[in-house]
């Protein structure tokens, strides 16, 4: 039996009552766990870490929460001076309506009435920064909206630099005139639900066979120029042991398809039951599956921990796919600072850098002779075949009720737009357990 | 190249020629034509390249 060792203090919220309470990551055996007590609601412990790669490491040197800091965190949530990262992503919902009952959903979709364009059109001019702004559109699905195209170009209008659509392709691919509109309007680029390279996966998670749809949806995006990024939800036991596959599929299919963002499980919105360990999939074991089950293709020190949001919310990968096989450019040693724990990227600088590789930008050519083999260390065709085949290996670790720890939070970039505040997302879908 | 001036090596005062010379940038090496003394192996490396291709590659490379 290992011995309980409190390995950092920071702050959470009581499950049950979302109240603000202490809490510590607590060493037991090679877990990590998060664990607090609420004088009302009792003792409760999520596990964070499975220590396929210590914990201390891949945090460095990431500033503690203080005792009186961030006090009205996460109640009073509406990004204030106390807030440690700026907007990297607006995420504006433009429907409650679905066309899928997924098992799984952060948004939990609730078939209310859409607000109207002119309303969308007004929230657009007031989030967005001229030049800058990455809007994600949102829902519920959009693309249950006829007047998605108008919403775009109404986005870009207002000066949002990047439009994001977040879909799970079934329009995308049964309606290809559609994809038209939505190029045409302006669209950057899709983040697309896929879960899986197999339909059993499909209908553990999303009750029906989506796989065909999917590959539909990545050639008619294709067809029009829009990039696409993958997104499975990581469930442990129903698609976890098919990364290795969904990545092969993924770096076959560039450059349509982008890259993958990985997003384990979380606890909130529709869920089927209150979590316990056994359902959580961490970031550590996610890059240790990456790297058995692409049988090394793709490396754990490949991926580095965030430095836009805090390290225990995701990571990222850079890579370009070759004519045989992908090769790295993101790495341990290859960033300018040390390898854990340098300083954080500013929003604006993440942004810029995760747009570069979604966004499709010119159609592509072959950017090799036909007589000579394509050499990635000849500077002319690496230029040309990181703007033509970047792609992208990202994560993010979205939290819970059980799992929420106030110092990742305050460094969170990815805010909800809502009646003129930004809210970071967690905070934003942050739900009790008692379902209410 | 960007032009045709000929540009002569200071220490050995021979014609500097097109070779194919790498780089290093944040643990990647590349590879391109430019102009190398063929006697001590100096380099010229013109502005161009550098405010152009060079910081075109530092810009893919640099960590996010």
């Amino acid at each position: 039996m290992s011995i309980p060792k409190i390995i950092r203090s920071t702050y959470s919220v009581c499950p049950v009552c979302l109240s603000r309470i202490p809490a510590q990551h607590v060493e037991i055996g090679s877990n990590v766990y998060l664990q607090k007590k609420c004088v009302q609601h009792g003792f409760f412990s999520s596990v964070i870490w499975r220590s396929k790669t210590p914990i201390g490491e891949w945090i460095g040197d990431t500033p503690r929460i203080k005792k009186n800091e961030n006090l009205n965190c996460p109640k009073a949530c509406g990004i204030c001076p106390e807030h440690r990262q700026g907007t990297c992503c607006v995420l504006l919902e433009v429907t409650s309506r679905c066309n899928l009952r997924c098992k799984y959903c952060f948004a939990d979709s609730r078939n209310t009435d859409d607000p109207s364009l002119e309303q969308v059109q007004a929230w657009l001019r007031q989030l967005a920064v001229p030049g800058k702004t990455l809007v994600q559109l949102s829902g519920g699905e959009p693309t249950v909206r006829d007047d998605l195209p108008e919403i775009i170009s109404s986005a870009k209008e207002a000066g949002c630099r990047y439009v994001q659509l977040n879909s799970n392709g079934i329009r995308l691919a049964e309606d290809k005139e559609f994809v038209r509109k939505l190029a045409e309007a302006g669209l950057s680029f899709v983040f697309m639900q896929f879960d899986g390279t197999n339909d059993e996966i499909n209908r553990k998670l999303r009750g029906v066979d989506l796989l065909a749809l999917k590959k539909q949806a990545i050639e008619n995006c294709a067809a029009y120029n829009i990039g696409v990024t993958l997104v499975p939800t990581m469930v442990p036991g129903v698609n976890t042991d098919n990364i290795g596959e969904l990545l092969r599929f993924a770096i076959a299919e560039s450059p349509a398809v982008r890259g993958v963002h990985f997003q384990p499980v979380s606890y909130f919105g529709r869920i089927p039951e209150r979590p316990v360990d056994e359902v959580r999939y961490t970031l550590d074991e996610l890059i240790y599956d990456i790297e058995v089950q692409t049988k090394g293709q793709i490396k754990a020190k490949n991926l580095i921990p965030s430095r836009c949001d805090h390290p225990l919310c995701g990571f990222h990968g850079d890579f370009v796919v070759m004519p045989h096989g992908i090769e790295p450019l993101s790495g341990k040693y290859t960033s300018k600072g040390d390898c854990c724990g340098s300083e954080p990227v500013s929003a604006d600088k993440n942004r810029a850098f995760v747009a570069r590789r979604w966004e499709r930008q010119v159609q592509e050519q072959e950017s090799h002779s036909c007589c000579s083999k394509p050499d990635i260390h000849d500077m002319d065709y690496f230029l040309k075949r990181v703007k033509s085949h970047g792609f992208t290996i990202t994560a993010m670790a979205f939290q819970d009720a059980g799992n929420m720890d106030l110092e990742r939070l305050r460094r969170c970039s990815l805010h909800v737009f809502d009646n003129g505040r930004f809210v970071p997302f967690c905070a934003y879908y942050l739900t009790g357990w008692d379902m209410t | 190249m960007a032009d045709n001036k000929v540009i002569i090596c200071c220490k050995c005062k021979k014609e500097l020629i097109p070779k194919k010379v790498y780089f290093k940038y944040l643990g990647h090496s590349f590879f391109t034509d430019i102009l190398k003394c063929p006697d001590c192996g100096e380099v010229f490396i013109p502005e161009e390249l550098v405010k152009g291709r060079m910081a075109e590659v530092e810009m893919q490379l640099e960590d996010k």
